[in-house]
């Protein structure tokens, strides 16, 4: 036989470390971080208290349109002049949003990083947000949203969300906004918003060589020109469950697969349960070894993909599955889904799939943690959760010591298999019969 | 300017049965990547087979003679690691990131789907895969507004019978029409280890590393009459552009301009590859200037151009724009081919060369800022190359690019007369 038949063991497991981390008050703002010795490359990102729960309900996607305003010129520099500058360093600006922060950062060769960390604050402190820039921005952003949601998707997040957390609310409307919702935006909205939440100091994250990085001069400027203290965050947001299973059906003709998002509302972050919760996410949908993955997948051949997970921010969370199977197949692939989330909330897990996910989970804290853009997230969650400096490790620990009774029960505390809104965007005309036939719960038209 | 690209040792080795090693020690962090490039891709598919290479991909994660169906899976996530696999015309690479103390059993499991993989594979696997397949395609391809843009595109670039003529996915027809014994004799062809580079980056030692190779790797047989895929190195010029409209269910007109260019790997490619980020990275790019903020008919962030790092025949160079509302299709196709045009006609400047070498750089760190970024890119180098330290070259090469190179390699390989365009339009408005 020419191949080894035993499956060899583990060698000597490699101690775990997370790069040290350094704090800093320095420049009138707070400094977060992570020196990598040796990165040719690295990542200075300002993280602002502006993410999309600042937004007022009927102005979601106003951070969207001002993160690309903020790239038409400055007090300094017209749009052409600023792109040049900035891409001539190597980077670009790279903005991003969540419902807790909004987060604008650059990507370089370590000796450019004070450079691009000044053009950087120019476009977020000292924005032109000249009207008619501002509207042809916001125009342009309304047209990719509709772009955007031509693609499946967009319309079933949006309905799932607006039926867990309610559309009269904030964070019951889509994060991004929606093409109408941004088309209706005026100049002054995002101007307001800009002084509002936008001169603010923040923390700025570093990841990279610190022996090669100034942080105070990297302080300096981001912080210039800043005032104004931290804001009242709000506390976490009670969210009911429903009392009985229900469908919405979006109709998307012609449609060869149907997109599925199956979700109910669960605890926000900080909840004690946060990572046997994971955990059980994990196994019943979160990774590829998943029981959903499995099932939907390996043994039925519905789809080419199957996840479910609890997300959780500040305020509120949901757990959430989603998935696009072939059109034929939706009633029966949406039975199988249910029916192993009814399965998994009763039965809880098995000793073999958790030393599996909990093995997972602690080994990708030293995989997947490689890159400064990978570091600078880890401290992104840091700050924003007010989190300790070796939250890292002893997560990691935290995971590698849940053992069956602890995750199973957070299965059985935190998954409402009745209390599920099963969205489908699909072709209406072909699954209605189908789904009503399933018998999973009442079906809803979405409008 | 640096003087290399890749500044880490990189040792290699050679098994006796042909299976080259790479190894690139980094003790940085307590991680190991491990990756495998078969010189097997979508190329060698004959009509009648497309879609075989990618196909047999999916099985390669459903067992092999010591390996339990979806195991392999489950003891890489049980370890902490992350893996995957893809396919492209010319290649198949499968790879995982590990702890490092996990690095035998990726090696075992590597070689046990190497060399043991047919008496595991049967015509369950193979239909629950092609049903997994088809999903992908539909998911893809043909669900999503211009999902099937470069399905369309590569046979107006290649002619029948040239080995890039036909997608990777293939088609619905053939993958229905796949049986078993094909697969078995495509592991058997192709699936040996003097096909293969191994290599590994990280938190290992390059003599425990070539040992562990010759453990597990060292006795499965070498196959010296693996058959080449067609040769695409020429492709005849037409001397007529091709033109495809397209009406569809997309929400706006959106054009593509694709002509062949020259091999990644060559140095003709690298000035391709700095002219494509002259012309479409960024907002200092030209078409980002001229035609989304400049003309204001494209949507700034659907603007772009791109080459296709294909190594065995000249790669395609895209380059893209989607209409702002009230903008024909043919106004932007007019815009976008002028802009293409003028690469051979108007001077880059230095400043344009800067930003754009600028971009590059920080790309290039960026793919060697992990330990799975660079064992792909030294499997890569190594297969289609032969010699992994080739890597260190690509980024001089690219900082060395000329705007004079630029201009002749645009009036050599994008002109008019040899384009391909191809035009969606709304439905409606057809």
């Amino acid at each position: 036989m020419t191949l080894i038949a035993d499956r060899p063991g583990p060698g000597a497991a490699r101690p775990y470390r997370f790069p040290p981390v350094v704090r800093r008050a320095a420049g009138g703002g707070q400094v977060v971080a992570a020196h990598l010795p040796g990165q040719n490359l690295a990542v200075a990102l300002l993280l602002l208290d502006a993410g999309a729960g600042r937004e007022l309900t009927g102005k979601e996607g106003l951070g969207g349109v001002l993160a690309k305003a903020l790239e038409e010129g400055t007090a300094q520099r017209d749009a052409t002049a600023y792109a040049l500058a900035i891409e001539a360093l190597g980077t670009e600006l790279v903005t991003g949003l969540d419902w807790d922060s909004f987060q604008i950062s650059v990507q370089v060769p370590v000796d450019r990083l004070t450079a691009a960390v000044q053009l950087l604050a120019e476009a977020v402190r000292t924005p032109r947000l000249d009207p008619a820039d501002v509207r042809r921005v916001r125009d342009d952003e309304a047209t990719a949203l509709r772009m955007d949601w031509a693609n499946p998707g967009p319309r079933a997040d949006a309905a799932l969300r607006a039926d867990l957390f309610g559309a009269d609310n904030r964070w019951g409307r889509p994060m991004y906004g929606d093409p109408d919702s941004v088309a209706a935006l005026d100049v002054e909205d995002i101007t307001v918003f800009h002084s509002e939440w936008f001169l603010r100091p923040g923390t700025l994250i570093v990841a990279g060589d610190l022996d090669r990085i100034d942080l105070d001069a990297l302080a300096g400027a981001a912080f210039a020109g800043t005032g104004g203290g931290p804001a009242e965050r709000g506390g976490p947001i009670e969210v009911p469950l429903r009392a009985d299973r229900r469908i919405i059906l979006v109709d998307r003709p012609g449609s060869v697969q149907s997109t599925l998002r199956l979700g109910h509302p669960s605890p926000h972050r900080a909840h004690p349960d946060h990572v046997p919760m994971t955990l059980a996410g994990t196994v019943l949908g979160g990774a590829f070894t998943s029981r959903l993955n499995h099932l939907i997948r390996e043994v039925h051949g519905y789809t080419y993909g199957i996840r479910g997970e609890f997300a959780s921010s500040r305020r509120f969370g949901r757990f959430a599955v989603s998935s696009g199977v072939q059109t034929a197949v939706t009633a029966p692939a949406l039975v199988e889904a249910v029916g192993e989330i009814t399965r998994t909330q009763a039965g809880g897990v098995t000793e073999d799939e958790l030393a599996v996910a909990r093995s997972w989970r602690a080994g990708q804290l030293s995989v997947e943690l490689q890159s400064p853009r990978a570091i600078a997230s880890a401290l992104t969650t840091l700050v924003v959760h007010d989190l300790p400096d070796d939250y890292h490790a002893r997560l990691r620990e935290e995971l590698l010591n849940a053992d069956v009774d602890q995750v199973s029960a957070a299965a059985a505390t935190h998954l409402h298999p009745e209390a599920l809104t099963l969205v489908i965007e699909g072709d209406a005309a072909v699954i209605r019969n189908d789904l009503e036939e399933a018998n999973l719960g009442t079906l809803l038209t979405h409008p | 300017m640096p003087d290399s690209g890749y500044p880490w040792p990189i040792e290699t080795s050679r098994l006796d049965n042909g299976l080259r090693v790479v190894v690139s020690e980094d003790r940085t962090a307590p991680a190991v990547a491990v990756n495998l490039w078969y010189d097997v891709g979508s190329r060698h598919e004959p009509a009648g087979q497309t879609g075989f290479a990618h196909l047999f991909e999916h099985l390669m994660f459903e067992g092999s003679v010591n390996v339990a169906k979806t195991e392999h899976m489950k003891l890489i996530q049980g370890s902490g690691g992350s893996l995957n696999a893809t396919t492209n015309p010319d290649r198949t690479n499968y790879f995982e990131t590990v702890p490092a103390e996990h690095l035998e059993l990726a090696l075992w499991l590597e070689a046990d789907r190497m060399g043991g993989l047919v008496p595991a594979l049967t015509q369950e696997t193979l239909d629950n895969q092609r049903d997994v397949v088809k999903n992908e395609r539909r998911q893809r391809y043909e669900n999503v507004p211009y999902g099937d843009a470069w399905l369309r595109l590569l046979p107006l670039l290649y002619p029948p019978g040239h080995p890039y003529h036909h997608s990777t996915i293939g088609s619905m027809a053939d993958l229905n029409a796949a049986d078993l014994a094909t697969f078995q004799a495509f592991h058997q062809t192709y699936y040996v280890p003097n096909n293969a580079v191994l290599t590994v980056v990280g938190d290992a030692r390059a003599t425990e590393v070539f040992a562990l190779a010759d453990k597990y790797f060292g006795a499965l047989p070498a196959r010296d009459d693996i058959p080449a895929a067609p040769d695409g190195r020429t492709v005849a010029a037409t001397g007529q552009p091709a033109v495809e409209t397209v009406s569809a269910d997309v929400p706006a007109p959106r054009v593509y301009v694709a002509h062949r260019g020259h091999a990644f790997g060559t140095p003709g490619y690298d000035v391709l590859t700095v002219l494509a980020t002259v012309l479409g990275s960024g907002r200092g790019s030209r078409l980002y200037q001229r035609l989304a903020d400049g003309e204001r008919i494209a949507q700034p962030d659907l603007v772009g151009a791109y080459g296709v790092d294909l190594a065995h025949a000249p790669a395609p160079l895209i380059a893209t724009a989607t209409a702002r509302p009230g903008v024909s299709a043919e106004r932007l196709a007019e815009g976008l081919a002028t802009v293409v045009d003028e690469l051979a006609t108007v001077p880059v400047t230095a400043a344009e060369l800067d930003r754009a070498k600028a971009l590059l750089s920080t790309a290039w760190w960026r793919q060697m800022s992990t330990v799975d970024g660079r064992a792909d890119t030294l499997g890569r180098y190594a297969t289609q190359f032969g010699d992994p330290a080739r890597a260190a070259d690509r980024l001089p090469a690219w900082l060395s690019v000329t705007a004079e190179q630029i201009a002749e390699t645009a009036a050599e390989v994008l002109g008019a007369a040899d384009r391909v365009t191809l035009t969606y339009l709304p439905e409606e408005t057809a």
